[in-house]
């Protein structure tokens, strides 16, 4: 392992959010240099400082290994987070260090949980900032590197293999460059579009702007106390679902949709499969409400119901209503597809569709297996054989995954949290939900946790973001010779 | 090269080219590195004086807001004072000139309300001693009104007859002052100092939130100053790293190959990491080893 390697390749990213600090400084400064202004600015400088360092020393490597790749993917995304609370800790507030960390790390992993009791005495420029912070952790920070850096060079596919989940790769027939350039033009086309939408739908540019940013990287961090509620709006809410929706597809599939190719939208069993579970939990969270006198008319249920439906299965997180005060059946669905989320090759956490779909047909296989013990069957989608090796990584993460969520429910209620919201906090986090139920629910916040939860919910962010076995590896000494 | 520099975009792979063409030599590593220390160190020193200062200015701002309080509130007092020494005067002493002091002091009391209303950090008791104020001032321009109106029923009286109705009708002649002092103006004034008083501790209470702010503030002017130290230690530690991997091992490698080399005829074999003055000097040092051997197989 050569650190040298790594601390270059780490302070080209930190130069990235460097910049995008300035451009938030930037805001700051168009909105008459608000309080956001002198800390995004002395942030923007003392990262780009920490990042260009090491590139004095170290000169350029044609060639690094998969560990070189691995520690730089990780590391980037723990030192992002930690350059990304610097603006918070500086502008005070309601950022005390952890509330900070909290903070941070919430948006680059796209959680979107925040700590902020009134949200709405943010400054434009930190407001932006979140926006900003979540975007780029959408795209995934290193990967939103690659797209902007020619001179990674060979280093590319590398840092894209790490980088990307590994279900996602199946659906990309591509070189690494152009899955980035995919990347970018599926993801800045639908903030784009989005923007457009949600100005046509009443927002204003800048709120609009921010709820596009935070809505195509699936994180739900609003400018708003009351989220999406405050807006009160059928047509902003109808862009935001659909919004939602496309950018917890696969980016892959839906360039294959635009350019006309086989493997669309339409064709893909696991975009079919998401669907399908997003329509039928919508019916039964529509009836579950409508029944239950949480609403009185049926449209009014299916319009609460549907959005927060989309907003949890693509892991956005946005709310339109309360839905602690929501019936039993609906909040335990709710919690079923805040574990299941979006598909892989998409912006969203969780386990994901695909390893969902494999489940059940390693499931199935099993059953049929024990009919007919001497039969040969494989697990397939989309009509591809899956090696076992694939299915096995699969199964290891679904269990490493309720692992984590148990251990994240014990450090809760150890804590003295009571155990509705230890266990939907951890679901919320481990998938980069963001709200839950009980005191974390969608009309509140994670201020009132306490400390270590805050942290051990940080951490669950992260395992959730970079997929458990990335994070899990850097803490392996031995990995390290 | 240029051509493709030239047509690139991207800002940030300009200064990896201009990094790799100019950071070639040591000296000038170590040069930069040391100046970003240096300046990082300026940096925190310089957020560290502003944000004082800031801090400095609104504690300032916090004592002059406390002492102009107080300055309005004794002014008020003062002319309150003032003005109910010279209704005494004129009601118990019936001393005319102080008919003069009692007008400016009126005067005196209305010019601080307006100074009053204009600072008021606090408008919660403004109200209640506007209102006190004005019933001080109504009660004393209605004393003043019938002293006027005694005054000249005294100079008609020398004129007309002494039971003239119309006399009696116009000025009340049967006027107590002390009764009227005891029964209506004392409690208007105790009125006026209680909210004099009253409005005096409030504004000193608007200040506690931004004393507050002030502990905020000296929180938020440390933490830059911390940010800013806690880079200075990553650089430093990045800096030690960095000349150790980059001089001081390949110098230790170099000198320990080279005396392997020389005590026991071992191989020159140093792995450069960069393209540096170290790299040159292990070249160097390989050219001079081969020269030799060269001149040892000649000499053979």
């Amino acid at each position: 392992m050569r650190l040298n390697v790594v601390l270059r390749y780490v302070g080209i990213i930190l130069l990235v959010i460097a910049l995008f600090m300035l451009l938030s400084a930037g805001v700051s400064y168009a909105n008459n240099i608000d309080s956001g202004f002198y800390p995004l600015l002395l942030s923007s400088l003392l990262t780009a400082l920490l990042g260009a360092f090491p590139l004095i020393f170290v000169d350029r490597v044609e060639q690094f290994s998969s560990k070189e790749g691995y520690c730089i993917v990780v590391s980037s995304w723990i030192l992002a987070c930690f350059v990304g609370m610097f603006p918070y800790l500086i502008w005070g507030g309601e950022f005390t260090p952890i509330n900070a960390w909290f903070e941070s790390v919430s948006g680059y992993t796209t959680t979107g949980a925040s700590i902020l009791v009134d949200i709405e005495a943010l400054p434009r420029g930190i407001l932006f900032w979140r926006a900003c912070s979540t975007w780029l952790g959408g795209v995934g920070v290193v990967m939103f590197a690659l797209l902007i850096l020619p001179s990674l060079g060979t280093n590319k596919a590398m840092l894209t293999n790490v980088e990307l989940s590994p279900m996602a790769k199946h659906n990309y027939h591509y070189k690494a460059t152009m899955i980035a350039q995919i990347l970018l033009l599926i993801y800045v086309g639908l903030t784009l579009c989005s923007t457009l939408g949600l100005k046509l739908a009443g927002m204003n540019w800048f709120d609009a702007l921010t709820h596009a940013m935070s809505t195509v990287a699936t994180s739900g961090l609003g400018t708003k106390n009351t989220s999406i509620a405050y807006f009160d709006s059928v047509a902003v809410e109808f862009v935001l679902i659909v919004t939602m929706l496309l950018a917890s597809l696969h980016f892959g599939v839906i360039y294959a949709t635009i350019t006309g190719q086989r493997n669309n939208i339409f064709r893909s069993e696991v975009t079919r499969c998401y669907f399908a579970i997003v329509a039928i939990v919508i019916v039964c969270v529509t009836l579950s409400l409508y029944f239950g006198e949480t609403y009185k008319t049926l449209p009014e249920a299916f319009r609460h119901a549907s959005f927060q439906v989309v907003s949890l299965i693509s892991t956005t997180g946005f709310a339109t209503a309360d839905t602690n005060l929501w019936t039993p059946v609906a909040i335990v669905l709710l919690l079923a597809v805040s574990i299941i989320c979006g598909c892989a090759g998409s912006t969203s956490g969780g386990i994901k569709v695909d390893r969902f779909l494999l489940a059940i047909k390693t499931l199935r296989l099993r059953f049929s297996l024990q009919q007919h013990p001497n039969a040969v069957m494989r697990v397939r989608i989309d009509g591809n054989v899956l090696e076992d090796k694939v299915v096995n990584t699969a199964i290891a993460f679904i269990v490493a995954y309720f692992f984590a969520l148990f251990a994240g429910t014990v450090i809760g209620t150890v804590c003295g949290v009571d155990i509705e919201t230890s266990f939907t906090a951890a679901i919320a986090c481990m998938g980069n939900v963001g709200p839950g139920f009980g005191e974390v629910n969608s009309m509140g916040n994670y201020a009132g946790l306490p400390v270590v939860v805050k942290f051990s919910s940080t951490l669950l962010m992260l395992l959730g973001r970079l997929e458990i076995f990335g994070l899990v590896q850097l803490f392996f000494l031995k990995w390290w010779k | 090269m240029t051509k493709r520099l030239f047509y690139s975009p991207d800002i940030l792979y300009l200064c990896t080219i201009i990094t790799h063409r100019t950071m070639k030599g040591i000296r000038k590593r170590v040069l930069v590195s040391f100046l970003s220390v240096v300046f990082l160190l300026f940096f925190a020193g310089l957020v560290s004086l502003f944000e004082l200062r800031r801090v400095s200015s609104d504690t300032e701002e916090i004592l002059r807001a406390s002492e102009r309080n107080l300055e309005l509130a004794k002014e008020m007092l003062d002319a309150a004072a003032l003005q109910n020494k010279a209704v005494v005067h004129n009601i118990v002493f019936e001393q005319q000139g102080y008919d003069t002091v009692l007008r400016a002091s009126i005067n005196r009391m209305a010019q601080t309300m307006e100074i009053v209303r204009e600072e008021a950090l606090d408008q919660t008791y403004l109200d209640s001693l506007s209102s006190a104020v004005t019933d001080v001032q109504r009660l004393t321009q209605k004393y003043i009104r019938i002293q006027a109106n005694r005054m000249s029923a005294k100079t008609i009286r020398l004129h007309l007859p002494a039971d003239s109705d119309s006399v009696h009708r116009v000025i009340p002649m049967n006027f107590d002052g002390a009764r009227w002092y005891a029964e209506t103006y004392s409690k208007a004034y105790d009125k006026l100092t209680g909210s004099i008083k009253d409005y005096m501790i409030s504004t000193q209470s608007s200040l506690a939130p931004q004393t507050e702010q002030l502990k905020r503030n000296a929180y938020r002017s440390v933490t830059p100053v911390l940010i800013s130290l806690m880079v200075m230690i990553a650089i430093v530690v990045m800096l030690y790293y960095f000349i150790s991997a980059y001089l001081t091992r390949p110098l230790l490698t170099m000198n320990k190959a080279l005396g392997d080399y020389l005590r026991f005829g071992l191989p020159f074999k140093v792995k450069a990491e960069c393209r540096d003055e170290a790299a040159e000097l292990k070249e160097r040092i390989g050219e001079v080893i081969q020269s030799a051997k060269k001149a040892k197989a000649e000499q053979r």
